[in-house]
């Protein structure tokens, strides 16, 4: 057990909590994406052009699990009950992020080894285009975008008065993360010269508008938003 | 009208020395002050049942306390220590009036969370599973229980780790009689050597268990006194009989119940004397009114 002079991590039991409660999102994410990656993959050479600019869409619909957390936590008055411990709220935020993230790893890890079996089984040969296509714009962007959804999520669920009940955030946020994926890919795919330009210059947007979310994190996120409605 | 009173508890100090000290205490939210200038010392063993209309401001206090929120001007002081120190945050417990059970778990896993952030072990654990008598479904997911049980579970927390004062945020509501009377007997025992502070709607489960009585209004604390001193305007006995008694017959009746108003309770024994004398074969004997409701107008 840790020195009581310690405040808990948290985050390991925050990521298992996730795995429960985003199940259902983390397992239509998780099947959407084996199989639209096992078409692209049959496609060839549009596994890492068109595939790798959708698998972060799925990423997204799978990576819900640290906003609900949080915000089921918050609801059921486990914030108020860790507020009084004194855990910060950049502490729950940051669980809720890495949460995500996780779940986003999951979903774009099976999409990718479905992808590249599919691949593979069609007699086409392995390039460096797909997994520089992966590391360069698909993981990078998946993992700004969830990270963008769960604080957009914990904000909006924080800003929502304690006292006049809870406005959920979860059935917009998948939309909100979807959103900037779907943008750069109607734009590379209308713009196929520059479709490299275009990904990197998203993840740079997306990039800036997840720091300045978190540098904002205790103006949005005072411990009197922590608490549970009364 | 009830004794009101902001006269401090007698100084009857724990063993101990622990304490609560709020001291010209305001304290709310950023778009809203709910208390201000309360003022009270309580320190000695017992349950304080705190009362008061929705929006008095029970919550508030309590999270004050707690030291969630920060008093906006005065100071609130626990064995001395300002409220947001952690030195003070250990040496209490609180329960929201939420059940604050994370989802996704076990009985025993939101047990181990919560051991987790109380510095818990294991035994701790096991301990509180068999004291609360939860064993049975400590496998079974949060999700699956019923309010009781769940409500069972929360209060099993508040049992991992020993602390002298306990701040208890309405933890009867919604619960089935059975239950809640389970819960006061714990919150009881508890108060025997720990100060308990518990906020209620139930007026009567207030009176059961309340050694005194803190009430607030519109954000100010309006009486703090011993439970004994509260008493009704208008004291009425109610009297039910085994068996018809002419000499009730002219009583004004409430249900069951033939119904005198009295100056006090010391004119009770009197009254009983004179039932017997005139063959009045007694089944029940009771106050008519709660003293406590008058407190809410």
């Amino acid at each position: 057990m840790a020195n009581s002079d310690e405040l808990p991590s948290l985050l390991g039991i925050t990521v298992r909590r996730s795995l429960t409660v985003g199940r259902i999102s983390l397992l239509i994410g998780t099947g959407m994406v084996v199989i639209y990656s096992a078409a692209f993959g049959f496609g060839g050479a549009l596994l890492s052009t068109v595939g790798a600019l959708v698998l972060p869409i799925f990423a997204v619909s799978g990576g819900l699990g640290g906003a609900l957390v949080y915000t089921n936590d918050r609801m059921k008055g486990v914030l108020e009950y860790l507020a009084s411990y004194g855990v910060s709220s950049r502490h729950l935020l940051l669980n809720a992020i890495v949460a995500g993230i996780v779940q986003a790893t999951i979903v774009l890890s099976a999409g990718t080894a479905a992808g590249v079996a599919t691949y593979l089984l069609s007699g086409n040969a392995l390039t460096a285009q797909l997994p520089e296509s992966l590391l360069a714009y698909t993981f990078p962007m998946s993992y700004l975008t969830v990270t963008m959804m769960t604080t957009v999520g914990v904000f909006w669920t924080s800003l929502a008065s304690p006292r006049s009940g809870m406005n959920s955030p979860l059935g917009v946020l998948p939309l909100l993360g979807v959103m900037p994926t779907a943008a750069v890919l109607v734009v590379a795919l209308a713009l196929p010269a520059h479709g490299v330009q275009i990904a990197l210059a998203a993840e740079l947007v997306m990039f800036v508008v997840v720091l300045s979310l978190l540098a904002r994190t205790d103006r949005f996120m005072p411990t009197e938003r922590l608490l549970s409605p009364a | 009208m009830a004794a009101l009173s902001s006269t401090p508890v007698p100084r009857e100090s724990a063993d101990d020395g622990l304490s609560i000290v709020c001291r010209s205490m305001a304290s709310g939210y950023r778009d809203k002050p709910v208390l201000h200038d309360v003022s009270f010392r309580v320190d000695r063993p017992a349950v304080y049942v705190v009362l008061g209309p929705n929006g008095a401001g029970k919550t508030t206090l309590f999270r004050t306390i707690a030291g969630i929120l920060q008093p906006t001007s005065g100071e609130v002081l626990i064995d001395g220590v300002p409220v947001g120190d952690r030195a003070a945050r250990e040496q209490l417990h609180y329960l929201s009036h939420m059940d604050g059970i994370p989802d996704g778990l076990t009985v025993r896993e939101s047990l181990a969370f919560y051991a987790q952030v109380e510095h818990a072990t294991e035994a701790d654990v096991d301990r509180v599973l068999h004291q609360l008598q939860i064993e049975e479904f400590s496998g079974t997911f949060i999700s699956k229980l019923s309010a009781g049980q769940r409500k069972r579970v929360s209060i099993a927390r508040i049992f991992l780790k020993e602390r002298k004062i306990y701040l208890l945020d309405e933890p009867t509501a919604s619960l089935d009689p059975k239950v809640a009377r389970e819960i006061r007997e714990i919150i009881l025992q508890l108060s025997k050597d720990r100060i308990v502070l518990y906020s209620s709607h139930n007026l009567f489960e207030a009176r059961e268990i309340g050694e005194y009585v803190i009430t607030l209004k519109a954000g100010a604390l309006t009486l703090f006194d011993r439970m004994e001193n509260v008493r009704a305007t208008h004291f009425r006995i109610g009297v039910r009989a085994l068996d018809s008694a002419p000499f009730l017959a002219d009583w004004e009746r409430s249900g069951d119940y033939y119904v005198r108003e009295l100056s006090g309770p010391e004119q009770v024994p009197a009254l009983i004397q004179d039932l017997q004398a005139h063959g009045v074969r007694l089944r029940e004997v009771r106050e008519m009114e709660n003293p406590l409701e008058e407190l809410f107008t």
